[in-house]
């Protein structure tokens, strides 16, 4: 009983983890793409690429896309 | 199979389906972000309209900590850590709504030009008025899922509703993550 309530509380550690993480990530990537816009604003192409890997990581981490095609669905009783 | 297996796997089932259906609804809503996007290029070009970029920046930035708040509160429910819940879903209300009023109570007070002036404004209110919208029906919706979260009705193994909520608040993210760099950065200014 003891280890099961360890293993879930260091899992929603881990989740906590992964979601401060991804929020490190996007916001170094609003910093880099704000200075790169007032520097450079014509080079559209790194901004696409910083708005691709920004939204990647939102739609992968934060809406947990995989959930959608998970065959073993995670019985919530 | 026992009647609460039986009952589990009814629900597992109706949670699968619910998924499916939020996700087609965001694909479908998504193609007039992106027809929006389109029509932004196709007018402009290289061009963007004058805005103020450090207001941007930072209204970008609530944007994107809200959405960091509510990952937290959805996985709080999951784990059943209600407290950490509500504390994510609130501080995700009052994120969005200050993104809300930068947006449509300063940005547009400041913009140098109204929305019927030319094409470019016209486009800018457009994009920035309908993301607005559905920012204001998100922070609806997660205002619904505090009520509810309050009186207790969601727990560990039954909150849906908290993740078709998370899933919808992120999609407005992730349409700002290309609208916040085509509107305030690609392009010079338009003179």
């Amino acid at each position: 009983m003891t280890e099961n309530i360890e293993n879930k509380s260091k899992t929603k550690a881990e989740a906590f983890q992964i979601g401060l993480t991804v929020l490190i990530v996007l916001g170094s990537l609003t910093v880099g793409e704000y200075f790169l816009g007032n520097i450079a604003p014509v080079w559209a192409a790194p901004l696409w690429g910083i708005a691709l890997i920004k939204a990647f990581f939102i739609v992968r981490e934060y809406m947990h896309l995989s959930r959608l095609f998970a065959e073993g669905e995670e019985v919530h009783e | 199979m026992t009647s609460d297996t039986h009952i589990g796997r009814s629900y597992q089932f109706k949670t699968a389906t619910n998924r499916l259906g939020l996700w087609l609804f965001i694909l479908s809503d998504a193609f007039v972000f992106v027809g929006l996007l389109v029509t932004r290029f196709y007018l402009f070009g290289g061009e963007r309209p004058e805005l103020n970029q450090l207001l941007g920046f930072i209204v970008t930035s609530v944007l994107l900590l809200s959405s960091f708040f509510m990952n937290r509160a959805e996985t709080a429910v999951a784990h059943g850590d209600q407290r950490t819940f509500l504390n994510g879903t609130l501080i995700t209300i009052v994120l969005g709504s200050l993104f809300l009023l930068g947006v449509v109570a300063v940005e547009w007070q400041i913009a140098p030009f109204g929305p019927g002036d030319n094409a470019m404004a016209s486009v800018f209110y457009a994009m920035t008025g309908f993301h607005a919208f559905h920012v204001l029906t998100g922070l609806i919706f997660l205002s619904v899922v505090y009520r509810n979260g309050r009186k207790g009705l969601y727990t560990q193994g039954r909150h849906f509703p908290v993740e078709a909520a998370a899933v919808y608040w992120h999609f407005v993210d992730v349409v700002w993550v290309f609208f916040y760099p085509a509107l305030y950065l690609m392009g010079t200014v338009a003179g």
